[in-house]
């Protein structure tokens, strides 16, 4: 531990957004704003053939309706190709936006969004993906997950000649990354040049995502997003509505905000997709695996092609030697899908470790003990060594805590007055990513520091990590740190995603540091009686606004006096970090297991998660308090997933039919019961300067098939199909 | 039709004498509006076809809950949170607590009234389903005075009652009795913000050791509260022991002959109908471990 990084630390942005005091897109008040209102469609396939706005456009304060017809053509759309709107009259997804009305105030645009009629060629929508997993596509490759057909020796050869084979199917439908926080922009242009307010968890993308379509440079395109409400990946590309905003500002020559309602965010950005999946498993009599099959089917629209990498970690999790995996595709008339926190892990880990799950009973053995009988020491797939892999130390430690070895092996065996009780596990497994970043710091003769990154903070506690590591590796008090982000002003970052952030930008932090600290020595140098004369960068420490004598602290420095003596006000340090090559030789990794008690309610089919037990292995932990906030977060949305969560279509329209927080059914805090995380902390040299993992999506991937195996556990009743709601469960 | 603020209007009168004159003049022009809290989720989907709305807050005859040694009355205006917290529904009337504690969350419970949940309709709401299992009434009130009937006999139809134009809902009465024994079950998808998919309100009440009454309701399986009858005269005259000893087939066969559930977005009519037989022969094969 250092004297800041793995301590317990509060959201340095916490008051700000609980007095309201941090503004979201929606809230930056521009002089002389028009106010848009969506229009969607009526139907999920055809084209319009008629659209009238005349009485929309007489209605009090409206100050235009955009429709296809009077809409500039967005430029480049090859650079980007994701849905943009009012670009044809084609319509290929239900509430697909048709116009825009702009009034003067939000009320008179919602009104006369009412007034536009819209006349259609309708044509029979196909959403019904289940129906039509048959006619799935090859996907096309994944620039994270790799090739969409992957294969490790002869898995199918292995299959025919396993003593013990099992195979099953498996089904999660469309789910909704429903953040607090509404999609919304708010744009002008000055001089030619656009500033835009966006809810993004990219902004450098946007920036040149906008740029290409508006046909101006990257560097007159402003994109500010300080604080976002949520966002799970719903922000991760660049959606219509910044596009649309941006246009109308420059048509109207003023400024234009743009929200979507609630219902609007259920086609106004992607999801996560109908996923088919089957899994063969092949072992012998005694556990051991020795083939693995799965084939992975989602949905995508007619427009792109979404590969969700169900199949991803599939390869690496278990030693196996002959492996197969398969993603294919299924278009179908709905929005294009997109990353939804865990996209791909925690759907595949769903399939495949209840699959385990329902091996272990063929086996009679317990479903813990099968998987330390399969654990991998080195990478099945490709045979590197993991960097760290701590999972031995999470199984045990997990299943101390949760009391597995109380766990009566015959399913239905334990119960209570009503409920049945089962206990469950799963594994989790996640990437340790890291992207290249750039870090800004100034460091100040006041004794101050200000940081700045354009990467965002959608929830996790990036303000305050990236405080805490400037703090450790600057050796100055958090409080005198100010770091900013989200911001195309500001030195480039990679997309909050992929559980990377801190990673990337935390070691261009470090990275940053640690040349200051070296200008700061020869600095200091110059003085021919300083107490450092003679020490090398590494032989110093920042510590406590001084510059020290690593092994005699007494020794040492102010920062501030370096900086008085050579008369500056401050010093500037621009540091890009990029992941070094010694990466390439391991596969690394983050783990995690994961033992849930399930309570069901014979009579109501009703199942309750009564306590759940994760034990995590990503590396360092520099915030324990945001850490377990996170994981929590995990268990919290793994619960959603296998119980509640599920976007229903009515397929005759293509038209969802639950997009409202009324109807779709996210857990609420009653619903979340004994929620113990804990970290099992590993000393990793090779992944970053800084030894962390990603952790944000981690904690949910085990989760959805911990639960279903506990319910099996419970009632001896599979429910291979999510979510495992009370109609299904007390069917079955 | 979205809603477009200025096309709306709302009267907010000072005496409910002048309230139910206006409600008598123009019938059915005003809409009564208490909580609004199911009123504006209409309002905000653009669904809205009332444009003239009718205050009730400032009518103190409409707020409070009134003890007397017979009674309880509980004025239409009286939120979820004086439901749920209120000593003697506690002691005596706890189904009704526990409807309101299971409503919404907070801000729904501080704003949405009994009176408003009883207007609305709605064979999804959950305190009917104890108030008719009480047995209580429902008082109407116009311009002519207080009309009285029994709470059961309001509902007539699905989003239908016995409601004039001119008539708000003044409040509901309970009368106090001791011996009662209660059980409310509400099953939504999630623990709290989930409308129910069954709502099951069964009360007996118990004189020299037999059940001399038996209240019996639920909601979300039929048009209107369905109010289990011949389960209710069955239990009557029966001791806690003889009445538990009834065979569980036939407790659920007339439990389902009261009710007529549906598929909706929220449930199949067919996990309804089990799901509400179960908790009727959960009810009365239990009898005997629920306390006074
Ligand atoms: C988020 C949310 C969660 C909810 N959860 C639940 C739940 O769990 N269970 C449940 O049952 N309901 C629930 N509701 C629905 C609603 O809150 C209740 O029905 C509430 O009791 C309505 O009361 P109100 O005072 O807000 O009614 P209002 O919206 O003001 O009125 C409802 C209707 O009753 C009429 N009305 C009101 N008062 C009178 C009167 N005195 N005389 C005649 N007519 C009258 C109105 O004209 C209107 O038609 C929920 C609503 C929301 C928005």
């Amino acid at each position: 531990m250092g004297k800041y990084i793995g301590k317990e630390f509060s959201r340095v942005d916490g008051v700000a957004k609980v007095t309201g005091a941090a503004p979201y897109a929606a809230e930056f008040h521009v002089p002389g704003t028009a106010h848009g209102y969506l229009v969607m469609s009526r139907i999920a396939k055809g084209t319009i053939t008629k659209i009238d706005t005349a009485a929309a456009e007489k209605s009090p304060g409206v100050v235009r309706v955009f429709t296809h017809k009077n809409t500039p053509k967005f430029a480049h759309p090859e650079k980007y190709k994701s849905f943009k709107a009012l670009q044809s009259p084609e319509i290929v997804f239900n509430a697909q936006p048709i116009a825009v009305v702009v009034a003067e105030t939000f009320e008179e645009a919602r009104a006369a969004a009412n007034l536009v009629e819209a006349t259609y060629r309708r044509e029979d929508p196909s959403t019904d993906f289940f129906g039509r997993v048959e006619e799935a596509e090859q996907a096309p490759d994944s620039p994270f997950s790799g090739k969409s057909v992957q294969t490790t020796g002869d898995a199918e050869q292995a299959m025919s000649s396993a003593e013990i084979t099992f195979e099953a199917e498996y089904t999660i439908p469309a789910e909704h990354h429903n953040p607090m926080e509404p999609h919304a922009a708010v744009a002008y242009w000055k001089n030619g040049k656009l500033k835009i307010f966006d809810k993004s968890q990219d902004v450098y993308t946007v920036r040149s995502n906008l740029a290409a379509a508006l046909g101006v440079p990257e560097d007159d395109v402003h994109v500010v997003s300080p604080y976002v409400g949520g966002a799970f990946g719903c922000s991760i590309r660049t959606n219509y509505y910044p596009f649309l905003t941006a246009m109308m500002a420059r048509e109207l020559k003023r400024p234009v905000k743009l929200v979507y309602t609630r219902r609007q965010m259920f086609t106004g950005h992607g999801y996560r997709p109908f996923t088919h999946q089957k899994i063969q498993l092949g072992a012998k009599k005694t556990g051991e695996l020795i083939s693995i099959i799965h084939e992975a089917a989602n949905n995508t629209s007619t427009v792109e092609k979404w590969n969700d990498s169900t199949t991803r970690f599939t390869r690496h999790i278990y030693a196996c030697p002959n492996m197969k995996t398969i993603q294919r595709l299924v278009k179908t008339d709905l929005p294009t899908p997109c990353a939804m926190r865990a996209p791909g892990a925690v759907s595949g880990m769903f399939a495949l470790e209840s699959a385990l799950d329902e091996l272990s009973y063929k086996l009679d053995m317990d479903p813990l003990e099968l998987r330390l009988k399969n654990y991998a020491e080195v990478d099945p797939a490709n045979g590197k060594p993991y960097s760290t892999k701590a999972l031995r130390e999470c199984y045990r430690r997990g299943a101390e805590k949760f009391g597995w070895d109380k766990r009566q092996p015959i399913p239905r065996s334990m119960r209570e007055g009503n409920e049945l009780i089962g206990y469950g596990m799963s594994t989790g497994i996640w990437y340790a990513f890291q992207q290249p970043a750039t870090v800004k710091v100034v460091l100040k003769a006041d004794g101050t520091a200000q940081l700045t990154s354009a990467t965002s903070d959608i929830g996790p506690g990036t303000y305050t990590v990236m405080t805490i590591i400037a703090a450790e590796y600057l050796g100055i008090a958090p409080e005198k740190i100010s770091f900013g982000l989200g911001d195309t002003q500001m030195p480039k970052a990679p997309v909050q995603g992929g559980s990377w952030t801190t990673a990337s930008v935390g070691s261009a932090v470090h990275g940053a540091a640690m040349k200051l600290k070296s200008r700061l020595l020869s600095l200091a140098q110059k003085d021919k009686d300083s107490p450092l004369q003679g020490l090398g960068p590494d032989e110093v420490v920042l510590l406590d606004g001084r510059l020290q004598n690593r092994k005699q602290t007494s020794n040492g420095v102010s920062i501030v006096g370096i900086l008085k003596a050579e008369g500056m006000d401050s010093m500037t340090e621009v540091h890009k970090e990029t992941p070094s090559k010694i990466r390439e030789d391991y596969q690394l990794l983050a783990h995690g297991a994961q033992f849930v008690e399930v309570r069901v309610d014979e009579q109501l089919g009703m199942v309750r998660v009564s306590r759940a037990v994760e034990a995590t292995a990503c590396g360092k932990i520099m915030n324990p308090k945001t850490s377990h906030s996170q994981e929590m977060g995990g268990v919290v949305w793994g619960i959603g997933m296998a119980l509640t969560e599920h976007t229903e279509v009515d397929d005759r329209f293509g038209r969802i039919m639950n997009p409202s927080l009324a109807d779709y059914h996210v857990p609420c805090c009653a619903d979340v019961r004994k929620v113990d995380t804990d970290f099992i902390e590993e000393d990793d040299r090779v992944v970053n300067p800084l030894g962390v993992k990603g952790m944000g999506e981690l904690g949910m991937v085990g989760i959805p098939a911990a639960i279903s195996n506990a319910v099996y556990h419970a009632t001896g009743k599979r429910i291979r199909h999510l979510p495992m709601t009370p109609d299904k469960v007390l069917k079955a | 039709m979205r809603a477009y603020v200025p096309d709306f209007d709302i009267t907010v009168p000072d005496r409910l004498d002048d309230a139910l004159k206006m409600l008598a003049e123009k019938p059915g022009f005003y809409r009564p509006l208490a909580g609004g809290t199911d009123l504006m989720v209409v309002f905000n989907a653009g669904h809205q076809i009332y444009k003239n709305f009718l205050s009730l807050h400032k009518f103190q005859e409409l707020h409070g809950i009134h003890v007397t040694d017979e009674e309880v009355e509980i004025r239409a205006l009286a939120t979820y949170t004086d439901l749920r917290y209120h000593p003697i529904l506690k002691a005596e009337f706890p189904m009704l607590c526990q409807a309101a504690a299971e409503s919404g969350a907070g801000a729904i419970q501080n704003r949405g009234t009994i009176g408003g949940n009883i207007g609305n309709g709605s064979p999804a709401a959950d305190t009917p389903p104890a108030l008719a299992a009480y047995g209580a009434e429902i008082d109407l009130i116009s311009k002519d005075g207080v009309r009285s009937l029994p709470f059961r006999n309001f509902q007539t139809g699905y989003k239908q009652m016995d409601l004039r134009p001119e008539e708000l809902i003044r409040g509901v009465r309970l009368k106090r009795k001791s011996g009662r024994l209660h059980s409310y079950r509400k099953v939504g998808t999630r623990k709290a913000q989930a409308i129910s998919k069954v709502c099951f309100a069964a009360t007996v009440r118990l004189e020299s050791g037999k059940i001399v009454e038996a209240g019996i309701a639920y909601g979300s399986v039929a048009p209107t509260v369905g109010c289990c009858e011949k389960l209710e005269q069955k239990l009557v005259g029966l001791s806690l022991a003889e009445a538990s000893k009834l065979d569980p087939m036939e407790v659920k066969k007339l439990a389902g002959e009261s009710i007529s559930p549906i598929d909706d977005i929220r449930s199949s009519g067919e996990y309804r109908l089990k799901v509400a037989k179960n908790l009727a022969a959960d009810f009365v094969s239990n009898l005997e471990n629920l306390n006074v």
